[in-house]
């Protein structure tokens, strides 16, 4: 695990990604920090961090994309699979890595709070809980892109669907939003999502006779609850949307609030997006 | 030592390896033959554990390479088709990366490094950026990096491809020489480098294996094959009534030679008989000169051909032909 972290953190610096990624990540925010706290004078970081979760959006496809995708593509993989390394750890180092990277980053923004009270009362305790809640946010961010470049050769690929799915992340509150809320459109919806899940398990599984199963299963489900039990139904799309909603759980950070639920969403994503990453590798290896 | 037990690999209905079984003995070089897709890279992707097989079992020092991967995995250094280098580390880097990774002892590395860079002589490049090499200096950056930890198993696939006439004798001379502390067992699909180096040959075709033997056997096994071609001058009743009376022959054929007045002959002996003094002195006898006479040994190169092209295994050989068609209808119903 030591040798692979220790390897990818250097190729972030020699190969110019994790400079790029630092220096666009820091300017940004940097940017805000100078307009926001320092021009007009707000006394706490969340204004600013809020401004700017699109840039974690932005950046970090950059840096998760070619994490495994290059690996696939080079054929290098062969050798991490065929060393006498277990794949968790294997994923593991390349996590801590990424967020070793990341780290470096936040530790920067961390020292604004400090600067903000040399000249007054900053608000600390509300800044770094902002701070932490953020760097949290990225962390699950990083996870689902190393997931996403697991998939592919192409860090190309893997770069864009990394965006459109956080993207999607980002703008899912907005989303849940527009669904309509009347039962019978709830139930439309769900119908539809067991199709999708059904499809995607037989993409994985190539087993009609399983996928079908679920499929009816999952439908009849669905039928029934319509019957028996209407209130099901009650805001359903908008509250299973918001299990997607990385974003929205930073908001209570930025109030200055531990939140321990949306620390434990994201520690979830974080372990959830590394164990399909290694579910990923072990799979590939069974087809 | 591996041993590998009725190993099966199916790409959804692809057949890549079917139902191969054999064994390495320690320190023995053996080489795995067959045409381009045969299954030589699936096979060892398997033994290394890099993909896992259908069915079967492929033990590696004594540990199922599935059942206890980090401990069978740790006797064995890989050198794939494509070299898993990093283009962007310099060699020497890329080779301590390996070391740590193969968790080779801190205090032993550096000198480990250094006498592995001497022996694939890659130390005039060891400051260099990967990608900046060569074919044939990838190719030893990669045996190299197999080679890190001494592993007890060494597995090659293709280890010569990309190298030029010198660089291949070095690195067969390379291979021989590792042979002494370690296991072998390397691929191609080139018969005279196979033959060259290895105690045992493996010819596998399609998925199967055809045959598993030293190299002097498998040519043994094919000797009935070797021909006597002759070309007498003389009646062709005469010719034909000395041939007639000889003994130790198989199966004959007339042809019309070039020569005027003379035949070309084609004999089959059978097997541990050599009639060609007894038939100069028949020739001779009855005032039939022998123009031209020679033994056609068949060369380890025709048996792999002979094999592969028409994927019958030897001992269905020397019983008869099986045609390719029933064959294949057999597989079908299995």
């Amino acid at each position: 695990m030591g040798a692979i972290y220790k390897k990818e953190l250097k190729s972030y610096f020699t190969s110019m990604i994790g400079c790029v990624f630092l220096a666009i990540m820091l300017i940004i925010i940097s940017i805000y920090f100078f307009v926001v706290n320092m021009l007009n004078m707000y006394a706490e970081m969340s204004t600013t961090l809020n401004a700017i979760t699109f840039v974690i959006v932005l950046i970090m496809p950059i840096i998760t994309m070619r994490t495994l995708a290059e690996e696939n593509k080079q054929k290098t993989d062969q050798l991490l699979f065929t060393a006498p390394v277990s794949i968790v750890k294997i994923i593991l180092g390349k996590y801590l890595a990424l967020i070793t990277l990341y780290g470096i980053g936040m530790a920067v923004i961390c020292t604004y709070p400090i600067i903000m009270n040399m000249y007054g009362d900053a608000q600390i305790a509300q800044s770094y809980s902002s701070i932490l809640g953020f760097f949290l946010m990225g962390a699950a961010y990083l996870a689902i892109g190393l997931f996403i470049s697991s998939l592919t050769e192409s860090q190309v690929i893997a770069g864009v669907i990394s965006f459109i799915v956080m993207i999607f992340t980002y703008l899912m509150t907005n989303i849940a939003g527009l669904l309509p809320t009347g039962h019978l459109s709830q139930v439309v919806c769900l119908a539809v999502i067991v199709v999708i899940i059904s499809c995607i398990a037989y993409i994985m599984m190539h087993n009609l006779v399983v996928t079908a199963a679920i499929c009816i299963v999952g439908e009849a489900f669905v039928a029934i609850m319509y019957f028996v039990r209407p209130s099901f139904y009650d805001g359903l799309m908008v509250n299973i949307l918001s299990w997607f909603s990385v974003v929205d759980r930073y908001r209570s950070f930025s109030l200055g609030i531990m939140d321990v639920s949306a620390m434990v969403y994201y520690l979830s994503v974080i372990f959830v997006f590394i164990f399909f990453t290694v579910m990923r590798i072990k799979k590939k290896r069974w087809s | 030592m591996i041993e590998v037990r009725n190993l099966v690999k199916d790409y959804y209905g692809n057949i890549a390896v079917n139902d191969i079984s054999f064994t390495v003995n320690a320190g023995e070089i053996v080489g795995f033959l067959g045409p381009n897709g045969a299954g030589k890279s699936t096979t060892m992707n398997i033994i290394t554990g890099y993909i896992s097989s259908t069915s079967g079992q492929a033990i590696v020092n004594g540990y199922d390479i599935f059942e206890e991967p980090e401990k069978a995995k740790k006797s064995i250094g890989y050198l794939p088709e494509q070299p898993p280098i990093y283009p962007d580390m310099k060699v020497r880097e890329y080779l301590m990366f390996v070391a740590e990774l193969k968790k080779v002892n801190k205090k032993e590395r550096q000198q480990m490094i250094e006498d592995i860079m001497n022996l694939t002589k890659i130390n005039d490049v060891s400051e260099r950026l990967i990608k900046y090499l060569s074919k044939g200096y990838k190719q030893r950056v990669g045996l190299a990096s197999a080679i890190v930890g001494y592993p007890e198993i060494l597995i090659l696939d293709e280890p010569t491809v990309g190298l030029d006439p010198n660089q291949i004798i070095e690195i067969r001379e390379l291979i021989k020489s590792l042979s002494k502390k370690h296991t072998i067992l390397l691929s191609s699909h080139i018969m005279q480098e196979v033959s060259a180096v290895c105690d045992k040959i493996i010819i596998i075709n399609k998925g199967k294996l055809i045959a598993y033997d030293t190299p002097a056997n498998i040519a043994k096994m094919l000797e009935e094959s070797r021909e006597l071609l002759l070309t007498v001058k003389g009646y062709e009743t005469t010719v034909k009534y000395i041939i007639d009376s000889m003994e130790g022959i198989r199966e004959v054929k007339y042809n019309k030679s070039g020569t005027e007045g003379c035949i070309d002959i084609s004999i089959k002996m059978e097997e541990n008989t050599d009639i060609r003094e007894e038939l100069f002195y028949a020739m001779s006898k009855a005032n039939c000169p022998i123009i031209e006479m020679r033994l056609h040994q068949t060369t380890l190169e025709e048996i792999f051909l002979a094999l592969t092209h028409d994927n019958v295994k030897i001992s269905d050989m020397e019983n008869e032909d099986i045609p390719e068609q029933d064959y294949e209808t057999k597989e079908a119903e299995e």
